[in-house]
């Protein structure tokens, strides 16, 4: 039921911008973020990309956009789409240099 | 704001593609949640394995330590840092300072499996190095500590290792005449604290760096620095056996916490951030600099020899949810291990000794 609710969202948010909707790519080679901060719309996805050579764990603990990717293989790409606006701190949980700030606006 | 380098990508497939929810061993969907898609696999270019040449370039030796713009270097702080890192009046006990438990006798650590606290007790994991501390990013085998200068004030006031709690600390200090002045004079506007006091030690740990290793000559360009037998190990490290995965650069970490398989029940890095899969049993990687005279080796000091090290790698350790995805078989010959053995070896400099300070009184 989440499931197709989810599916209605995309579908609405498909239909306002077009059937081709391009999302911000956020890379992770060599153990670092592609970006330090970065201003994403409420409602719209953000690619994580895992282009390194060993697993990431992309999370965040910020209240009301937390999300947790689990271990990432190199190769994998996860979207995440942010619900609340506000500053969201995104870490990897294995690797302590890397840090980012998503600023989700409304 | 600056966006930063970011890519754009076309993606056709969210609106239409069946949408379930990755698993994260979170509390992914609900209220407030961030909402997470499918894992897809996307085809990235695979790099060329870089030549030797190429490799030892990653591990240059930096030309200076770094220091905090708030707790800058000055030759005063470090030496008062190095009287009260060697100060065992700093101990509830006045029989333990920093140095028993990271002594320059033992490459900074103390040669045992796990550290010895107040009453002499046995700590749960073995006493850290802190040479190279000063390009650490985060502290502690479970990462809690986020400087250097945090570090410093825990085991002085943890009741298991120097149980001084920091207002009896100070007192102590003032009760010794000569360190006030000393304080005064390099800390002119906040005298004698906590803090200055973290200050002075952090600063002179910062200090503590290894010196060049025959594996630094050779990176340099002596081709005779090393036995053929390392240049052939550190092929290995940075290929089959992919140690350079989280051992990497100069001092030989990302100081990334992975759960190496270890038979050990410590939670790690897991009591800081629950949840998550992977930080269960997870430690923080250490740097190799002078590793062949900082034995025994893991978080709780359970495998005695670099042998030993390289045998419980070449297993993969226990095969557990936690485990880091690296982590597996990797059918080493006994040639491969011991040349990976006498590459470790190579890291080792001729570290000049320490001369114990003359205390306060």
């Amino acid at each position: 039921m989440r499931t197709s609710k989810f599916i209605a969202l995309a579908v609405i948010s498909g239909l306002s911008t077009g059937a081709f909707a391009a999302t911000e790519v956020i890379h992770q080679q060599g153990r670092a973020f592609s970006a330090e901060s970065i201003n994403v719309k409420k409602g719209e996805p953000l690619t994580f990309l895992n282009d390194d050579s060993v697993p990431h764990n992309i999370m965040s603990a910020s209240k009301g956009n937390e999300f947790n990717l689990g271990s990432q293989a190199p190769g994998s790409s996860v979207d995440v789409v942010f619900k609340e606006a506000g500053d969201v701190k995104v870490i990897c949980a294995i690797h302590p240099r890397m840090k980012m700030t998503i600023n989700v606006v409304d | 704001m600056r966006p930063g380098h970011v890519g754009r990508i076309v993606s056709l497939g969210l609106a239409v593609s069946t949408i379930s929810l990755a698993a994260g061993g979170f509390p992914g969907v609900g209220f407030g949640a961030a909402l997470v898609g499918e894992a897809k696999q996307v085809s990235i270019q695979p790099r060329a394995a870089p030549g030797t040449d190429a490799l030892k370039a990653l591990y240059r030796r930096p030309a200076s330590v770094p220091f905090p713009k708030d707790n800058p270097y000055t030759p005063e702080k470090a030496a008062l840092g190095k009287k009260l890192y060697f100060d065992t009046r700093l101990s509830v006990s006045s029989a333990q300072s920093c140095a028993s438990c990271h002594s320059p006798s033992y490459g900074w650590g103390d040669g045992l499996a796990v550290g010895v606290g107040h009453g002499m007790q046995k700590l749960g994991r073995r006493s850290p190095t802190i040479v190279n501390a000063a390009w650490g990013s985060i502290f502690m085998w479970d990462g809690r500590l986020a400087t250097l200068e945090d570090q410093a004030l825990g085991p002085i006031q943890s009741a298991g290792e120097m149980n001084m709690p920091l207002e009896k600390l100070m007192k102590r200090l003032e009760s010794i005449p000569e360190y006030k002045p000393i304080f005064v004079r390099v800390f002119p506007d906040e005298g004698m604290t906590a803090k200055t006091l973290a200050k002075a030690v952090a600063t002179y740990e910062r200090t503590v760096v290894s010196e060049r290793a025959p594996f630094d000559a050779w990176v340099e360009g002596d081709d005779k620095a090393v036995s053929e037998e390392a240049k052939r190990g550190f092929a290995i490290f940075n290929g089959k056996a992919q140690c350079a995965s989280c051992h990497e650069g100069w001092n030989f970490t990302n100081d990334g916490f992975q759960d190496v398989g270890l038979p050990s029940s410590d939670a790690g890095r897991g009591t800081f951030v629950p949840g998550v899969i992977k930080m269960a049993h997870a430690f923080k990687t250490p740097g190799l600099r002078e590793i062949a005279r900082r034995e025994p080796y893991m978080h709780d000091g359970s495998l005695a020899t670099l042998e030993d090290v390289v045998e419980h790698y070449d297993h993969g350790g226990i095969d557990r949810p936690s485990r880091s995805d690296l982590m597996r078989p990797l059918e080493l010959t006994a040639q491969e291990k011991s040349d990976l053995v006498a590459f470790l070896k190579s890291l080792s400099s001729n570290l000049t000794p320490t001369a114990a300070p003359v205390l306060p009184r």
